[in-house]
């Protein structure tokens, strides 16, 4: 079938079997390899992306899903201010380490930054909780994101 | 694999209605995806239904509020008809997968799949939550209490699908709450043991109690047996073994990779007098 | 202690760094392996679906191999491809290619192999308490310095179950394997530790079939933990096999579900320890340590990590008596393999439960016990090699302090005696020496290479890779740091066997203690040889010198030998140090525990980079703390897991307060990092666990069930 959807602010027209995964859709149609995936099963968030502004594992979803919706991968979202601010946060903490996980932890939260982006601690566990590091030991992410949202809050 | 997008909910009611294969509906996609991919699922009648308006919403109704089968996990978190009158029931939804999932996971999804550890059915349960439930004929009203007939079987007919989950406004009127679902984490997890519970105390003595668990028998269900002892009963006057003993015929926990039916029943037995406030 | 940003931090988030399954080729196909799903069995028959087109595919069997059907491996005992026979779950028995990923995994989906089935051991204690399963060398570290028991000690006798654990580095095993007809070269692109391992398991595999064979790293390594250590090698033997018969590029990418089953797992153990201690002076007289391992089927490299193990199971104590025997025992479950700790976790994990069952049994503190015990100047550790510093005590004594443990343990004590539920306090020791073991580091005679450009940059060659642990930014900044040259030009490059020399492993925490320090020499005789101010102005005053190749090997020092046949002398040059105290609340109704903060003082000496040293010791103690709370992927009667749903990680609500302390930073050496974290949290937490309750639990995890029946059983 095909299927219409904005990719990373862009409009784009695919032929696609109706249950072929968002995941695959990104990775081998249009060539963004920052989705990554782990478990294929939505426990890990390594796949996380922004489909209609709300983060969704894409390994779960579906093409028929994302028809008249609008995506957002790392790829777009990075370019963003708020991106590159965010990015600059996990940077200065020097917390990734082999990085698989990021692009995850990036959208998971760029998405609480812009709906939520309050500086405690309890609220920013949950808001990563479906994303899964099993380098760091989580606590450079949150001093990376607590960081974020005092700037984000001043920027403002 | 026939896999259709009906444009509204007559023609999917239409189409079930002459279906001759099982028909399995993509909502969310959560738990379909996993079937797939784990080969649960080899062939069948595929519906679309995860954008027919008529599934969805948070309505209320006069004294009822409407919850269509689409809404999603988040929808229900986020929803301020639901934090107004059913905090409960929104705070028993906060462990459930993860976040990413709840943007997808529907409560239609949830209740459909039939797991007995699925998560939303032991609050709804307390609440006397009522299903309708749809096919050309109509629709018809069910309570969920009934709704679940064995492993993964349940009233639903071949040519229905759920509407909706209706609950009384009054549903969580002056209860007080508990809600416990304990796992190997404390998200992303399958419950192994989940407990919901509404009582009202008067004078020390129990004015009523409901009680429902997940996880500890082939479907979840209300503890009757259970309930029908401690209605009405001085706190002081509950006996222990009394509970030990109902409580062992109306559960039947199982053993797995995941957990022991000992530590099951345990853990039900002392969340259960924890809530009761019995010493133990 | 200067803390250089990571150079891959920004392009591993925006999404650009290009991890194994990034990368793609025109006519690449996808492969896969089939295998066993039969324990252990002769294979029968095997059945293809026949609504698949077979001309479509490429297939490799033992057979097939032009070379060697043996993976390499310190004792080389296991194939590549089963022959006739299959020992073990998830053996390989075919390798499969074809151009569409989805048609292939539906064709394999559909495969069935008969086999006619034989007596298998699946379980642990099946396996690890029947002597009859011992097999390969036995080692044996005795210093037994008396005979005689005195009837006033007190005996101590326990024996202690470790489970397994999943390394579950997030990027599963890939590999890309692409045959040039044309040069008879074989190029291997993979995510892996150590290139040259995976560099001889394809030489092995395609043996005169091919003239060469170059092994090149993914630009990113997602994680690796030891099982990126041998377990590629297998993959990219039969990865490389397939891209030679089909003559196209071949990627093989493990579903999460297979990589899981049929991969390498920290060795399940059985430590049986029987101490004697002189109740007068609380000193531990004479302990025997029985240390066993599950190596699976095969022993490939489980005698490496027996090795290690034996040596740091006594934990931290000057006992002057000891006997430890180590062997490992065959079941029919895939090879166990690398893990981050490398059978020091399993040891302390039992010996410093011990510790506290001694002083239970006693009636003690767990305190005063460690303090009459613990590593004096002058020691000797088991294999006679003299403890000549002091610096676990200091470890001891400062996270006592910032933990403020005295103060804990009794109000919690006071806490407790009014609640259902219980809080608790615990503490463990740890050591671990840094890289190979004895004379490894003699026999590895690593080599590194650095080229100095016309431009003044620097090009640092080690095989050691980049998985997550910082490598490449933390020994480009030891060779910057040593002569004051700046960080932007320095660079490790991408290990490849072609252009890189064989510098080792990366294993062992040997990268920056050995390579690293090694940077750093050459750093420093370069400058005193040029007797140059800056290298910068150095290069352009003698512009025409360059570009300029230098290479330097390691040297072990002469004071370290090691026998290995008495296993006497010095194991290891260097040791980290480190001390931790854990606290649970315990949860009555649920059994669980819950963890609220973990304290952690550790000596590692120098460090080099501190925010990567505490990001590389707060990933090791989460992965050491759920080694202890829940973490296991066998289970009697159920089997084993087969994906992240069962085998739970810990999310970030999972995870207590973790604080990290370094000290004696201002020392000389950067001693090892990677391992030690992992080493020593298990124990404390279940020491906290006895503290808040008083049961006794020789068995992790320590998980609600096995909580909830031993409370069962006690009553
Ligand atoms: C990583 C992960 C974590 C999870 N965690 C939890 C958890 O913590 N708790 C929990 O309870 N579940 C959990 N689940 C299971 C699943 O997400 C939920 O059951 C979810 O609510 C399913 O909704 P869905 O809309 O995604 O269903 P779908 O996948 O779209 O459908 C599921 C099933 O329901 C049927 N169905 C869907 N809608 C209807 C309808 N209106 N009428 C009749 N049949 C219908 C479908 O035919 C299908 O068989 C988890 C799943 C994953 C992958
Ligand atoms: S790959 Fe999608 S959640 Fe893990
Ligand atoms: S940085 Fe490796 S998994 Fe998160």
């Amino acid at each position: 079938m095909k299927i219409r959807f904005t990719l990373n602010g862009k409009n784009v027209v695919l032929e696609s079997a109706p249950l072929k995964r968002l995941l695959d859709i990104l990775r081998e149609d249009y060539h963004l390899f920052g989705t990554k995936e782990s478990c294929g099963e939505g426990e890990c968030g390594a796949c996380t992306v922004l489909l209609d502004g709300k983060p969704v594992t894409s390994c779960l979803v579906n093409a028929i899903h994302v028809n008249g919706k609008k995506v957002d991968t790392v790829e777009g979202l990075s370019k963003t201010k708020l991106g590159k601010m965010l990015i600059d946060c996990f940077d200065e903490t020097n917390a990734v380490q082999c990085g698989f996980c990021f692009p995850g932890f990036f959208v998971s939260t760029y998405y609480y930054l812009l709906n939520d982006g309050d500086n405690d601690l309890e609220k920013i566990k949950k808001a990563l909780s479906g994303n899964i590091c099993r380098c760091t030991g989580y606590q450079r992410i949150f001093d990376s994101v607590k960081i974020a949202c005092a700037r984000k809050k001043v920027g403002e | 694999m026939q896999f259709n997008k009906p444009k509204d909910l007559n023609e999917l009611l239409e189409n079930l209605s002459i279906s001759q294969k099982k028909n399995y509906f993509l909502a969310g996609g959560t738990d379909i995806n996993v079937q797939i991919k784990k080969e649960f699922i080899k062939d069948g009648n595929f519906y679309y239904i995860n954008e027919i308006d008529e599934l969805n919403g948070i309505k209320r109704k006069n004294e009822k509020v409407h919850v269509g089968a689409l809404t999603t996990y988040r929808e229900l978190l986020e929803s301020d008809t639901i934090s107004e009158h059913f905090p409960f029931l929104q705070r028993s939804l906060t462990n459930f997968a993860s976040p990413l999932l709840t943007t997808m996971a529907t409560i239609g999804g949830n209740i459909a799949n039939g797991s007995p550890t699925n998560d939303v059915t032991p609050p709804l349960l307390v609440l006397d939550a009522e299903l309708e439930l749809i096919s050309v004929a109509g629709i018809r009203n069910v309570s969920l209490t009934s709704f679940f007939t064995g492993y993964k079987k349940s009233l639903l007919k071949k040519d229905e699908i759920i509407k909706g989950v209706v609950l009384s406004i009054q549903a969580e009127n002056g209860y007080e709450t508990l809600y416990k679902k304990v796992g190997a984490r404390k998200t992303l997890t399958i419950a192994k043991v989940a407990l919901a519970g509404l009582k009202k105390i008067k004078e020390g003595k129990i004015d009523e109690i409901k009680l429902a668990v997940g996880s500890l028998n082939e479907y979840p269900r209300r503890l009757d047996k259970l309930e029908e002892y401690l209605n009405n009963i001085m706190i002081r006057d509950i006996n222990k073994n009394t509970i030990d003993e109902i409580l062992s015929k109306e559960i039947t926990p199982i053993s797995d990779l995941r957990s022991d039916k000992e530590y099951r029943y345990r853990v039900c037995l002392n969340l259960i007098l924890s809530f009761l406030g019995i010493n133990h | 202690m200067g803390s250089v940003r990571k150079f891959d931090s920004k392009p591993k988030i925006n999404g650009s760094w290009k991890f194994l399954d990034d990368y793609q080729s025109e006519d690449m196909i996808y492969g896969n392996i089939i295998y066993s799903k039969c324990h252990h069995g002769i294979i029968k028959d095997i059945h293809f679906p026949n609504d698949f087109n077979i001309s479509e595919f490429t297939f490799v069997y033992a057979k097939d191999i032009p070379g060697e059907n043996i993976v390499p491996e310190p004792v080389s005992d296991q194939l590549f491809l089963a022959v006739n026979e299959v020992f073990h779950y998830g053996q390989p028995i075919i390798g499969v290619a074809h151009p569409n990923k989805v048609t292939l995994t539906n064709f394999i989906k559909k495969i069935k192999i008969d086999y006619e089935e034989l007596p298998a051991i699946i379980d642990i204690k099946e396996c690890l308490d029947n002597e009859k399963n011992h097999f390969g060398r036995e080692i044996t570290i005795d210093h037994r310095t008396r005979d005689e028991i005195q009837n006033s000690w007190i005996r101590h006798h326990n024996v202690y179950y470790m489970p397994h654990q999943e390394q579950a580095y997030l990027e599963p095993q890939g590999v890309i394997a692409e045959y040039d007809k044309q040069d008879g070269i074989i190029f291997v692109r993979i995510t892996a530790q150590c290139p040259y391992y995976v560099k001889s398991g394809v030489e092995s595999m395609m043996g005169s079939a091919v003239n060469d064979v170059v092994i090149e790293t993914s630009e990113g390594i997602g994680g690796a933990f030891g099982g990126k250590e041998d377990f590629p090698s297998l993959l990219a033997g039969i990865c490389s096999l397939l891209s030679y018969k089909s003559g196209k590029p071949v990627k093989i990418v493990l579903d999460r579900e297979d990589d899981i089953k049929i991969t390498t797992k920290r060795h399940p153990a059985r430590i049986e320890i029987e101490s004697y201690t002189d109740p007068a002076t609380k000193k531990i007289e004479k302990i025997d340590i029985d240390y066993r391992l599950d190596a699976g089927a095969y022993q490939t490299l489980s005698p490496v990590v027996l090795a290690r193990g034996v040596l740091h199971t006594a934990g931290g104590y000057g006992f002057p008596d000891s006997f430890i025997r180590g062997r490992l025992f065959r079941s029919n479950t895939p090879p166990n393999g690398a893990f981050r700790g490398f059978g020091a976790p399993q040891g302390f994990a039992a010996m410093e439960a011990h510790i506290d069952g001694i002083a239970a049994e006693m009636d003690i503190t767990t305190i005063e016990l460690r303090k009459a015990n613990i590593f004096n100047n002058g020691d000797e550790f088991p294999t006679t090699q003299k403890v000549t510093e002091e610096n676990l005590i200091d470890c001891f004594n400062k996270v006592l302090e910032i933990s403020d443990y005295q103060k804990k343990l009794k109000s919690y004590a006071q806490w407790n005696k009014n609640h259902k539920d219980k809080k608790g306090i615990g503490v463990s020791l740890g050591f671990h020496g840094g890289g190979f073991t004895g004379n490894g580091e003699k026999t590895l005679n690593s080599e590194i290479k650095v080229v100095l450009e016309k431009n003044a940059e620097v090009k640092i060659f080690v095989a050691n890779t980049d998985m997550g642990q910082g490598a490449h930014t933390t020994l480009a900044q030891m060779f910057c740091e040593a002569i004051d040259h700046p960080f932007e030009k320095t660079k490790v490059q991408l290990p490849n066997t072609s252009k890189t020399p064989n510098s080792g492993p990366t294993v062992a925490s040997r990268t920056i203690y050995i390579i690293g320090n090694l940077l750093k020499q050459l750093a420093l005789e370069l400058k005193k040889k040029y007797k140059f101010d800056k290298l910068e102005s150095y290069i352009i005053e003698h512009n025409s010198e360059f570009p300029l190749e230098l290479r330097k090997n390691y040297i072990q020092p002469t004071s370290v030998f090691f026998d290995e046949e008495s296993y006497r002398g010095i194991a290891y040059k260097d040791y980290s140090w480190a001390a931790c105290v854990n606290e649970i609340y315990f949860h009555a109704d649920t059994y669980q525990i819950e963890l609220i903060e973990s304290w952690n003082v550790l000596d590692i000496g120098r460090v080099v980079n501190e925010q990567i040293a505490l990001g590389q010791a707060e990933g090791g103690i989460l992965q050491g703390l759920a080694y202890g709370l829940s973490e296991f992927f066998y289970k009697p009667g159920f089997g084993r897991m087969s994906g992240f749903t069962d085998y739970t990680l810990p999310t970030t609500l999972d995870i207590p307060k973790i604080v990290i302390e370094f000290i004696h930073t201002d020392s000389v050496t950067a001693k090892g990092l990677g391992e030690i974290p992992m080493d020593f949290p298990a124990p404390a937490l279940r020491n906290a666990f006895l503290n808040a309750t008083g049961i006794i639990i020789d068995e992790y995890p320590l998980t609600p069930e096995v909580i909830y029946k031993t409370i069962k059983e006690q009553k």
